[in-house]
């Protein structure tokens, strides 16, 4: 049964989804630290400049240092997000020469800012506000003293800007998203063309056109398509099997009945009551193979186009056992040894149907003993392998030439031989039964010059060792 | 800076009575804007919102900052020292409004939509009409720097101006008028030569004008000038012809403001184009709303006396007016000027 397990489609757009969730978010996270960054340097760059104008009107008075704030410097410093801004010009000593910051430049940040340019980003009521501080050497009449600027503003405009750019970059991303989507779709159209054509190709087909495909495909196809091919030449083979077993089955009838008519006509033509009797009963000879041959059709017949049906785990020995008992003790086999070789001690379990195994080892034995001559022996037996087990028929007849031996299992050949009984079905039966077991057939010669089959069936998991 | 006036206030308190009958949410407004000017402005407020009182404090701009910065925090702050409203702002005293009124507002005339300068006041010269007997009166800068050169001994001791030291506005307006010009100075000096008198507020400079005891006011709010000459006509008003100064008035809703949705009210009636309407009709603060009609108007005030106005701009520049060294350094050049011509 075909149970449709999602699409396709489904699956090729969820394997995009994830590749562009994974991708997305890496470079989301990319784009708006990038932004950050690139903002910060945008406006840490408007505190360097505003620095610079307060450091330039820098002078020293009377041992102090002296500043005329340019109010260009706020401008600067404001941006044009109209932050607030904070500023500082520190004397050696520590104190705010001027400014707003009203001692909020820590003495550790002083410090750090004797070494270097100072760049932080530090919370003040309730904004964060981002501070920069520099020391200035400067010349004066008296003192040489340094003096630090520190500036500073709040940060409405890096986020404002880094936010700006950020959306930039998600729009980009969405519509890079969008346009990849789409193309995925006319790749996904374009990569299952080759599948929708074979469905075409494969609803044209006749119902019984079992002829191999003719089609292109890609790489990935080709096992399905080689596949389909084999599988129309299994269809092909075992259609003509069964053609020939329909021919083969008209033309083995057709002769008994052929036979039946003859012998009534004649017998029809005489007077004789004497004639009549041994007419009667040719016809009833003829008659019984004629309808063992219809039977043995039948099965065959089943066998090859039944349904599996449910299998059961069963002792091969006892079955074995109890099948030779039984037909030890028919008519047929009164001029035969028909011997069991020892059979393993302990239950031999398979899975299996048990009214096929039976009619395999009837077969096998009814096989054996109508191509044996009168006196042959026949023995039946288990070898046990590790998973598996051999049931095996041996006589000690004539043997069949080793050119007959892989052919002996088609129906209707009969090595050879027409002279004897058999309707050369009995190996074509076991055979059916060991495939529909998954079991294999072998036919072989015994070391007795005569003929060994056997049929390996796998052990059910249930064998105790 | 502009001086309480008692007996305007008991005027006005009668006329709000009613009002405060049914008032329940105050509104305590700290203003340097003298309640007598801007008196039609809250009538029309307490009439459209009678139920918030008002508590209109009406003060001297440095008292207005003082107590900007004192707990408890007044609701709304409204000064005309510029630079001080600014750098209250920038210390993060005030607190965003968020109205169509705020976004509308031009945007010259707003900072962090925190603080607006709603009124546009040409700063003035005024004169008496005596002095018109005696000379040509100036009518640009340098034409009063010329006049107290050449009639030094005539004008002694009769201009008057803004005190740098007493009067933030004052102090202001100096400082915008030595970034437009150097020769500025030369204006300090030749005014201390002639032996200027520091005023505190417009209205001191106006009430000594009138007595007759100045001929010559310089840098005066035009808002004040044009309303007292009305009643005054021995005065006369002169918008000076090279450039004038404009000044704003600032407000802002305080961070801590105890009823900060009043206050939001107020701002909007004040922003909105009922107040606007008012200011433009009713007081000479001038709306600077171009869609505003009125006698006072920034767009009239532009047609009149052509496009030499100079707003002072609110914007970062105007913490440098604050900034500790320069106000020293600026007053310290003052004390220096204004003595430089002295025998």
């Amino acid at each position: 049964m075909i149970t449709i397990n999602g699409t396709l489609k489904f699956r090729l757009a969820l394997w995009l989804l994830i590749a562009v969730g994974g991708l997305g978010v890496f470079l989301l996270i990319e784009a708006y630290t990038s932004a950050q960054r690139a903002a910060d340097r945008a406006f840490d760059s408007q505190l360097e400049a505003a620095q610079l104008t307060i450091a330039e009107a820098i002078q020293w008075q009377d041992g102090q240092p002296v500043v005329e704030i340019p109010a260009a410097a706020f401008q600067i410093l404001a941006t044009n997000q109209q932050e607030r801004v904070f500023y500082a010009v520190i004397d050696a000593a520590g104190q705010e020469v001027t400014g707003n910051l009203k001692g909020f430049v820590q003495p550790a940040w002083r410090k750090k800012a004797k070494q270097h340019p100072v760049w932080l980003t530090i919370p003040q009521d309730d904004v964060a506000i981002r501070l920069h501080g520099r020391e200035l050497d400067s010349a004066g009449w008296e003192s040489q003293e340094p003096v630090q600027i520190w500036v500073g503003h709040t940060l409405s405009g890096r986020q404002a800007l880094a936010s700006q750019l950020f959306e930039r970059s998600l729009t980009r991303f969405l519509l890079m998203v969008l346009l990849a989507s789409l193309l995925m779709l006319l790749a996904i159209k374009s990569a299952l063309r080759p599948i929708r054509r074979l469905r075409h190709l494969l609803r044209r087909r006749d119902a019984d056109d079992i002829r191999p495909l003719h089609a292109q495909v890609p790489a990935e196809l080709f096992d399905l398509a080689e596949t389909l091919n084999s599988l129309f030449a299994r269809q092909r083979e075992s259609r003509d099997a069964l053609l020939r077993l329909t021919a083969d089955a008209s033309h083995q009838l057709k002769t008994p009945l052929a036979g039946l008519q003859s012998t009534s006509e004649l017998a029809l033509q005489s007077t004789n009551p004497q004639e009549w009797y041994q007419a009667l009963e040719t016809v009833h000879e003829s008659a019984a193979r004629t309808s063992r041959l219809a039977n043995q059709l039948l099965s065959l017949a089943r066998l090859r186009h039944a349904s599996a049906q449910t299998l059961e785990s069963l002792d091969l020995g006892t079955t074995l056992r109890d099948c030779v008992m039984e037909w030890a003790e028919r008519d047929i086999a009164q001029h035969h040894d028909l011997g069991l070789a020892p059979l393993p001690s302990t239950p031999v379990r398979i899975k299996a149907e048990p009214w096929a195994i039976r009619e395999m080892i009837g077969n096998l034995i009814d096989n054996a003993l109508r191509h044996t001559p009168r006196g042959s022996e026949i023995t039946l037996g288990l070898d046990r392998g590790t998973d598996e087990v051999a049931l095996f028929i041996e006589d000690n007849g004539p043997g069949v030439s080793e050119a007959m031996l892989d052919r002996l299992h088609h129906p209707f050949e009969r090595a050879g031989r027409q002279d004897t009984l058999g309707s050369g079905l009995g190996l074509a039966i076991v055979d059916s039964i060991a495939r529909r077991h998954e079991g294999v057939l072998r036919v072989q010669r015994s070391t007795t010059s005569g003929l060994r089959v056997s049929v390996s069936l796998s052990l059910s998991g249930l064998n105790e060792k | 800076m502009i001086r309480f006036r008692l007996h305007t206030l008991f005027l006005l308190s009668g006329l709000l009575l009613p009002c405060i009958a049914l008032a329940q949410t105050p509104l305590v407004i700290e203003a340097a804007l003298d309640r007598q000017v801007v008196a039609p402005l809250l009538e029309a407020f307490t009439r459209s919102h009678p139920e918030i009182e008002l508590d209109y404090r009406d003060r001297s701009t440095l008292e207005v900052d003082r107590q900007a910065q004192r707990a408890p925090a007044p609701d709304v702050v409204i000064s005309s020292a510029m630079p001080w409203q600014m750098a209250r702002v920038n210390d993060g005293l005030a607190q965003p409004l968020e109205s169509k009124q705020a976004r509308d507002w031009p945007a010259w005339a707003k900072w962090r939509d925190e603080v607006f300068g709603f009124t546009f006041e040409p700063i003035v010269t005024v004169y008496r009409l005596e002095l018109a007997r005696h000379m040509l009166p100036p009518t640009t800068h340098a034409a009063l720097y010329r006049l107290l050169v050449t009639q030094k001994r005539l004008l002694q001791g009769r201009i008057t101006t803004y005190s740098p030291t007493r009067s933030g506005v004052g102090y202001t307006l100096f400082q915008q008028d030595a970034r437009y010009s150097p020769r500025f100075w030369d204006l300090v000096a030749a005014m201390g030569a002639a032996d200027v008198e520091l005023e505190d507020s417009t209205q001191d400079m106006l009430d000594g004008l009138s007595d007759g005891k100045y001929w010559i006011g310089y840098n005066l709010l035009g808002s004040y000038a044009l309303r007292w000459v009305q009643t005054h006509p021995e005065l006369i008003v002169q918008v000076p012809k090279d450039y004038a100064l404009v000044m704003m008035r600032m407000a802002f809703i305080h961070r801590d403001a105890p009823h900060p949705e009043a206050a939001k009210t107020f701002l909007n009636f004040l922003l909105g184009s009922e107040g606007q309407r008012i200011l433009a009709g009713r007081t000479p603060l001038f709306s600077i709303l171009a869609d505003v009609m009125g006698p006072y108007t920034a767009q009239r005030l532009r047609d009149q006396v052509g496009e030499r106005l100079y707003p002072i701009p609110i914007d970062a520049s105007l913490l440098a007016f604050v900034d500790a060294q320069r106000r020293d350094a600026f007053l310290a050049r003052w004390n220096r000027e204004i003595r430089i011509l002295e025998p």
